[in-house]
This record gives C-alpha cells, structure tokens and sequence, in this order.
C-alpha cells in the first residue's frame, strides 16, 4: 500500500509538470488554431533562464521561476510576431498554412534547439534548490521540491483560470479562441490577443521548465521527450481543453509510472503512448473534448 | 642546337631541382579522428589531442614527416561516426584512424576500417565486443569493460554484499557494463540480480525503480548509464529514500566531471572502476593534472584526458618505428606498416596504471591494450569533486572470455 502510494505520488509530481505543458499547447491549439511543435523547446528555454536568474544573479527559486515566464513569454511573442504571424494569418487548422505552421513548428526546434546549444553548451546543467528535508509519511519520503512542484502547478492553473475566466482581457482572449473576425468586429484588438495567447501559453512552459529542473537537472535536449508526453496529456484530456490538459497530464503521468511499477519498468515511455492509443480508439476527442473539431 | 642544348639544360636543371626539393620535402601522415566533442569535457580533450599533434609537428614531426590531423566531432551517434570515418578513409586518404569515444560508435567503426584496411586506434570505449569482433586493424587503449567488470563484481561480493540492483541504460557500453557486472556476479558469488531495469539512454525519471529497489532491500545499486543520466538516478535514488547504507555503484562513466557536479552530495560514496583518477599520487598524473588544470581549464582530468594523452603518445611511437613512404602509391603499405607498428608497442608506461601492450594476433588478449583498472570512489561531491584510489588491479589476459 506504501509502495502504491509512492509510485502516485512519482506519477502526480510529473504529472503536473506534463499537464502545464500540455495546458500551453492546448491554449495555443485554441486560440491560434495551430499545435506549436516548438512548445517542447520553450519549456526548455525557460528551465535554463531559471537557472540563470537563479545560480547566475542569485534570485530566490520562486523569483526565477517569475523571471524566466516574464521573458519567456516576451520571447514567445517575439517568435509569434516575428515567424508564426504571416502563417496564421492565412488560417491554422486544416488548411495549407496550417501545414506550413506545422512544419515552421519543427523548424523552430531545431532553430531554438541550436541556440540554446550556443548559448549554454550541451553539458546537463545541475539546478540545485534547497528545499529542507523531505516530509516522512511512514515509509515514505516525499520530497519538498514534489510538494512544491504540485502547489506551483495549483497556482498556475488557478490563475489562468481566473485570468480567463474572470478579466476582461481573458473574456477577450475567449471571444479570439472562439471567432476571430466575430472578435475583430465586436472591436477587439485580435492580433494583440494572438501574441498574448502566445506569450502567456510559452510562459507557463518555462514555469514547468524551471519546476522540474531541481528533479531532473537541465539540459538542451529535455524538450523532446516532454512535448511528446505533454502532447499525449493534451490528446488524452481532449485537445484544446484547458481542463482536460491538465487532467490528461495527471492520468499520464500516473499511467506511465504504475505502468512502470506493476508490468515492466523498463521502456516506461511505452504507457503514455499505450494511453494515448486506447483514448483515441474508445473516445477520440479526448476526455473533456467535443467531438465535433469544427469551430464556429 | 645551341638553343635546344640550352633548353635542354635548363629542363635537367629545373627537373633536378624539383628532384631535390622532392625529397627533402617532409611527407605528410594524415590522421583522421572522430570523438565525441559535445559537452566541455568532450571539446577540450579533442582540442588536447589536437595540440599533442601540433606540438610533435612543432618538435620536428615524425622522421621528419609532420602530421595532419582531422578532428570530427561524431556526437556519440554511430551514423556520424561511421560517415566520419568513411570521409577519412575515401576523402582524406588517412593512414590512421583514432576514434570513437563511444562504444555504440567505435564498434561499426570497426568493421569500415576493417573493410578497407586501415588501422583503428581507440582512445575511449569499453565495449568488450570491440576487439572480440577479429579484426587485424583495431587497438584499444582503454580497459575493457570485461576487466571493470571482474573489479566491481569481486569488491561488491566482498565488501558490499550479492544482492545487487542493476539500472542499465540503452547505450552500447553501459549494456555491456550491466551485463559483465551481471555476469561476473554470478561466476563469482553465484548471485542473480536482485532487480534489473533497462532504461532509455537518456532517461529523467528513475523513481518508480528507486521505489522498488527499495523495497527490494539490496546490499547495493549499479547504476550503469552516461554520465548525465546517472547523475539523476543517483539523486533520485535519495529522493526515493534510500540510504547511505546501499552503496551505488557506477560504471566507468562514474569517472566522467558532470556525474559528481550535477549529483552533488549524492556522488559521496559512489565506487566505480576507471583507467586512470585525477587523485593518482604518482609525479606523471600530478604533471598531467596540472597541465590539464592550466591549459584547459579542468579540475580534475578523468580518464577520458588520461587515454586521449597516452594514446597519442603511443601513436607517435608507433609512427616513429613505422617505415613510412608516404606517396600517394604507398598508401596500403603505410597503412599496414602504421598497424604493425602499433602491435610492436610493449609495456608502454603512461599515464595508465599499467602497462599498455599490444600485438600481432587479432584477438581481445593481443589487442585490449590497458589491463589494469583502478578501482576508485568519491570522497567529495560538486564541481570541485575529490576522489580516492581504493585499489589498482592488473587482470590476467584472458579475464572475461571463458
């Protein structure tokens, strides 16, 4: 039983860092009408602005974590404004352009990728936080970095939640999401909307970056591995739900680590993926998903 | 007739001078290496080993002959590797070919050089397969993974105990760390693994293992993986609540910098066998390390500097006994004349705790050329990292291929 609650604590603290991933993706896939193949590479980007802020000018953890959204976030609107606008502006979603969003998407990996590369080298970057001894709940250790991992992950969400759902510019962002030019009509600035959906979405990617670098330290090649689980998050949660991301990221998260635990804990990858297959078989739009994907 | 004879002259005088400067024209050896050049470590013992050359050359070269060496960067992928390799072999015409870094690279290196017949010499991979594929043109400075293996397996069932959990990742020398380990627990101890994970080369999450390795109550974790990756599963096998009590074990890549500055405190305690350690008291390794320390800027040179300096160091010994023509004619002979060369160096005393030999026969006993690993663990965690030698163990020739 202690085992147990072990391995759902592992799948809860990765979990929440996969849904906050996948919570970017989807709020890019809802308002832009596009899925950003870079997101992987902003969350690393932000993980070692992180690390900057936090080893480099010495700010507090939760400082950095701050930091590293504010300037990713402006990043992300540079990369909207300055490559993704023309593309979207010729449509997302099935259309050719959104096929030429998809591939920039993939061309702007590779491109942060290598920047990232120049920039910090290829090494693992070490990001030690001391966050005091971890909790004891019989035999079990949980760590305060977990603990604080889940409470940043709440905060986050909460916020966003509120920002959307309660401010006159998330009731804006809203209104993008579901019709630009009914949005654009109603007086809306549109495109300014856009690149805030952008900025705030690659903002919470660096937050999950600078949250699981004390667990897993940083490095130029971590965003692959997270986009393909977060992406997994999105599908499994219905893709362009904000909701159903975060609980896709908690169910993958929680799937792959029993998975590891009680069939085999070698290629623990495999029961994302496993997940992600048998949502798409019995329920394709995802948990919170609508079945119909054509938008007003 | 007096402006043909005058021509004439003038044609055996140029045709004489040309004769002259021909040969006193130093031929060129060409050298192509391809090592894994991505993280710091990986550049600046690349770079070392491109200034050892440069600095022969600045001495006076090989018999007069100055070497040209070729320096890629394979990425410790074998597609790259084995392109780099055929680029020096059909491009560049190399006469010699050191490289990998890798096992999963130095191992289809193997067999293009093999193919075309060019010597092959390795600065750094321990895959025991290497040499036990047969081929005549193939020689291994560092220790093979057979040898690390004998050394771990008989201080872990003799100081730690035989209960042992392995976490082996998917990359060529690791696979064959955890399986030699594996392998020589059970010859030794007759121990089977109490817990074995097989994971991706670059895993991030190791604590469902953790949690079930510690359940499993082992006397101690052999942790085989690239450094970067073993330095997670080493602070998470903490996180997960296992104590100091269940020492970790490391493969060779233990000895690699990033492991103790990414693990920090978790390195403390940490056993691992390697070529050569940084806390080596002997006057060559405190010159070495200083040299390191001021020209490259790193604290402690792992073994990976070590065998990059002392395999350059038998290169040129082997170049310097090679009767080399160096046209573009001779290119088979001085190939073969470089390989025989190398299989004529006995008892080279390096860096290496022991001597490095080689010879004729292409078998892992003539061509393995390092047979004593050291046995080594950590005393202090972090970027300014200490070490301590346990043990060095000179293995019999045969070790591992019963």
């Amino acid at each position: 039983m202690e085992a147990l609650l072990g391995f759902l604590i592992f799948g809860v603290t990765i979990g929440v860092v996969y849904g906050i991933v996948a919570l970017g993706i989807s709020l890019i896939y809802t308002g832009l009408d596009i899925v950003h193949f870079a997101h992987g590479e902003i969350y690393m980007f932000g993980a070692f602005l992180g690390l900057v802020f936090a080893h480099q000018y010495n700010v507090p953890y939760w400082l950095a974590i701050l930091c590293a959204m504010i300037v990713t976030g402006l990043l992300g609107i540079v990369i909207e404004r300055v490559f993704y606008r023309r593309l979207t502006r010729a449509g997302g979603g099935y259309t050719v352009a959104g096929m030429g969003m998809i591939i920039c998407g993939f061309g702007m990996s590779v491109v942060l990728q290598n920047i990232a590369f120049l920039i910090w080298g290829a090494d693992a970057e070490p990001f030690p936080v001391n966050f005091g001894m971890p909790y004891q709940i019989g035999e079990i250790f949980l760590p305060k970095s977990y603990v604080a991992t889940a409470v940043a992950a709440l905060v986050l969400m909460g916020g966003l939640h509120v920002f959307l759902k309660k401010t006159k510019i998330g009731l804006a962002v809203r209104a993008v999401a579901q019709n630009k030019d009914i949005a654009f009509l109603m007086g809306i600035n549109v495109p300014l909307m856009i690149s805030l959906i952008f900025g705030v979405a690659c903002a919470i990617a660096a937050a999950a970056g600078v949250l699981i670098g004390p667990m897993q330290s940083v490095q130029v090649e971590m965003g692959y591995l997270m986009l393909m689980k977060a992406f997994a998050a999105a599908v499994v949660g219905g893709f362009g739900s904000l909701p159903g991301a975060i609980l896709g990221g908690l169910l993958v998260g929680i799937f792959e680590n029993l998975g590891a635990a009680y069939i085999s804990g070698s290629h623990k990858d495999i029961y994302a993926f496993l997940l992600l297959i048998l949502v798409l078989m019995f329920r394709p739009q995802g948990l919170f998903g609508v079945e119909a994907k054509v938008k007003a | 007739m007096k402006m043909f004879s005058r021509g004439l002259v003038s044609t055996a005088l140029i045709a004489g001078v040309l004769v002259v400067h021909t040969s006193a024209v130093a031929g060129t050896i060409r050298i192509g290496a391809t090592m894994r050049m991505i993280s710091e470590n990986g550049q600046k013992y690349g770079q070392m080993v491109a200034d050892e050359f440069d600095l022969i050359n600045k001495n006076g070269g090989i018999n007069g002959n100055t070497i040209e060496l070729s320096l890629l960067n394979d990425e410790c992928k074998s597609d790259k590797g084995v392109a780099n390799a055929n680029k020096f072999i059909h491009e560049q015409k190399v006469h010699l070919i050191i490289g990998s870094t890798c096992s999963s690279v130095s191992l289809p290196i193997v067999d293009v050089t093999a193919q075309a017949r060019v010597p092959q010499i390795i600065p750094h991979s321990t895959n025991a397969k290497i040499t036990q594929k047969g081929s005549a043109w193939v020689f291994r400075v560092p220790v093979s993974g057979r040898y690390y293996a004998g050394v771990n397996a008989k201080y872990t069932g003799e100081n730690i105990g035989t209960k042992i959990a392995y976490i082996c990742a998917a990359d060529a020398a690791s696979q064959n760390d955890c399986d030699a380990m594996q392998d020589q627990m059970r010859r030794q101890f007759n121990a089977e693994p109490a817990y074995v994970a097989q994971v991706q080369e670059k895993e991030v999450d190791f604590r469902t293992h953790m949690l079930k390795i510690k359940s499993a109550n082992v006397d101690g974790i052999m942790i085989a993986a690239l450094a970067e990756t073993m330095s997670r599963a080493l602070l998470q096998s903490y996180e997960a609540g296992i104590g100091k009590s269940v020492r970790r074990i490391g493969s060779s890549s233990a000895s690699n910098a990033p492991v103790p500055k990414i693990a920090g405190d978790a390195v403390l305690g940490v056993f691992y066998t390697a070529a050569y350690a940084a806390a080596d008291k002997r006057p060559i390794a405190q010159l070495f390390n200083q040299m390191v320390r001021d020209k490259y800027g790193i604290h402690a040179p792992d073994h990976d500097f070590s065998q990059a300096y002392d395999l350059v160091r038998i290169v040129e010994i082997a170049l310097h006994r090679a009767n080399l023509n160096l046209s573009d004619g001779s290119l088979a002979a001085d190939r073969t004349a470089i390989r025989d060369a190398i299989a004529s160096v006995d008892g080279y005393r390096g860096l290496a705790s022991g001597p490095i030999s080689f010879c004729a026969a292409p078998t892992p006993q003539c061509r393995d050329g390092n047979k004593t690993p050291v046995l080594i663990h950590y005393t202090k965690g972090g970027e300014e990292f200490e070490t301590e030698v346990l043990a060095r163990v000179p293995m019999p020739i045969n070790f591992g291929l019963e």
